[in-house]
């Protein structure tokens, strides 16, 4: 593959646990293979389990891969990722500023420098007014935008976002999806994000790739040709049903190979 | 941004919140004076009815009395000086020492497998039953009691200290691990304000424990101090007296404790009210 402004690429990532009081070992991704562009907003969808969340922390260093070659480029920006992680990822005993401030002032930042090159995020985010809030004062919705201006101050080419929406509730969700296509196109970023939602896979992404239960691996790579900017409204087009349709079909037939499908239908 | 709320200013719900508060402290003021005024009030009457010997249980008014002469001429300072400076020296050495002792055990596991099970073994035991070997070793002056609560305040403080930093919430290391901070880093954002809780709860057991430490041992062998004081003239049977040497030591207990309560308060100001 010659593809010269890839923004990540892997290839063969393989994870192993060993199991402590077992000694068994648990294979929980067989292989990853994935190539994203620079700019690109892919998903990672799959039940849970299937690894998604653990190749995040790969590729963000916060695992070491049993196998496999990960390479990111940071493509000018300051960092090549960040990671927006899943709920109740705010320190309660900072502010918003100080939280948003915080991955800056890890890269050694001064504390005021960070701060005032926090501000323009908590903008970006919406959270304008909040930023002297300690994190139980917001909303799950509020926290998890401070959470996102945490890693888009940071200047990562690349976003990691693990499951950031699956606490909320169900309207909180979709305002936070359009809002995350909304700040996407502003900032600019490469996105990958971990759902087990498969609407909302296919509302924010260009690429959809659909991860078999465990031991993960990758099933499909699906292209969603659905026009930008999208409202929520494309949603109901008949289009995104057959997109959601045809995930839907790979993900049950999985089920049906593990003989999984009508237990699962029953519980 | 449909979602969003507008931003609240400074007179938001806080403010009313803060408001309610203030209420309900003076409310709890009151409510406390009066339970102190009908208990010293049943006390005076059934003294003075002779329901029981006065050279046995005393009554609020001898203790007053008492009270005014021993402070106006001024006999009761040496012994409250004694036991507040043997207090304040030994506690303040042994959290000096012993907070930061905490935060190191918790930080290294092998320091902590080294010296876990002594530290536990000596937590456990009350130091009380040590008192007398301390007196034989450092004498009857004030360093067997600044040694005593030196004793029970450290050990309590580096415990809970220790199981403050091994609290320390996986998700938070992780987030600064995520974002490269350093060691340093790590320790003051993620490790220090996780233990401060800890620490507190710490202290607060400590204070109730170190004061008894005084008490005891000014009790067993002493020549100064409030201990001292109770113990003189319990053997004179001076009730009045003795009563005022305890009705001192909980007022400094209820002062002691509020102290703890304010700087709790203080430091958790990210904590959402529970209650």
């Amino acid at each position: 593959m010659v593809d010269t402004e890839f923004a990540l690429s892997a290839r063969g990532v393989r994870m192993e646990y060993r199991d402590r009081s077992s000694d068994v070992s648990l294979v929980a991704i067989e292989r990853m293979d994935l190539d994203v562009a620079d700019g690109e907003f892919v998903s990672l969808l799959g039940p849970s389990g299937c690894g998604k969340s653990t190749f995040l922390k790969i590729v963000n260093g916060l695992l070491l891969s049993t196998a496999g070659d990960i390479r990111v480029r940071s493509l000018g920006k300051a960092r090549e990722d960040a990671m927006v992680f899943q709920d109740a990822a705010l320190f309660p005993w900072f502010s918003v500023l100080d939280n948003v401030a915080y991955g800056l002032v890890c890269a050694g930042v001064s504390r005021a420098e960070a701060r005032s090159r926090a501000m323009p995020f908590i903008d970006l985010v919406g959270l304008s007014g909040f930023e002297g809030k300690y994190p139980y004062q917001l909303s799950g919705g509020m926290q998890q935008r401070a959470n996102l201006a945490r890693a888009l101050t940071v200047d990562a080419a690349i976003l990691l976002m693990d499951e950031p929406f699956a606490s909320l509730d169900a309207q909180t969700r979709e305002a936070m999806q359009a809002e995350l296509l909304r700040i996407w196109s502003a900032a600019k970023k490469t996105v990958i994000f971990v759902t087990h939602q498969i609407d909302e896979a296919v509302y924010l992404s260009d690429r959809v790739i659909v991860m078999s239960a465990r031991p993960g691996r990758v099933l499909a790579d699906i292209r969603v040709e659905l026009p930008r900017p999208r409202s929520l409204d494309v949603k109901r087009t008949p289009l995104f049903a057959t997109y959601e349709e045809q995930i839907s079909k790979l993900i049950a037939s999985q089920h049906q190979h593990l003989g999984l499908g009508s237990q699962r239908d029953e519980a | 941004m449909a979602t969003a709320p507008a931003p609240s200013g400074r007179t938001g719900p806080l403010g009313s919140l803060r408001v309610a508060r203030l209420g309900g402290a003076n409310e709890r003021l009151l409510y406390g004076l009066i339970g102190f005024v009908l208990f010293t009030g049943i006390w005076e009457t059934a003294a003075n009815a002779g329901l029981f010997r006065r050279s046995l249980l005393s009554s609020p008014s001898l203790i007053w009395n008492a009270a005014v002469a021993d402070f106006s001429s001024g006999a009761i300072w040496p012994h409250l000086s004694v036991s507040l400076s043997e207090f304040a020296i030994g506690f303040v050495v042994a959290l000096a020492i012993g907070i930061p002792l905490g935060l190191v055990i918790g930080m290294f596991r092998r320091v902590d497998y080294f010296v876990s099970v002594l530290l536990f073994g000596i937590y456990a035991t009350p130091k009380a039953a040590v008192a007398p070997l301390i007196i034989l070793v450092a004498g009857i002056g004030m360093e067997s009691k600044v040694i005593l609560v030196f004793l029970l305040t450290f050990f309590s403080v580096v415990v809970s200290t220790m199981a403050g930093v091994h609290a320390v919430a996986e998700r938070h290391t992780e987030i600064a691990r995520s974002f490269g901070a350093s060691r340093w880093l790590t320790f003051r954002s993620v490790v220090l304000p996780s233990t401060v809780p800890f620490v507190l709860t710490g202290i607060r057991i400590a204070t109730g424990r170190a004061l008894v430490g005084v008490v005891v041992a000014e009790e067993l062998a002493a020549s100064a101090g409030i201990g001292f004081y109770i113990e003189f003239f319990g053997t004179f049977l001076d009730t009045a007296r003795v009563m005022l040497g305890v009705v001192l030591l909980g007022t400094f207990g209820i002062v002691l404790g509020e102290l703890v309560r304010r700087i709790e308060k203080r430091f958790e100001v990210w904590r959402p009210e529970n209650r």
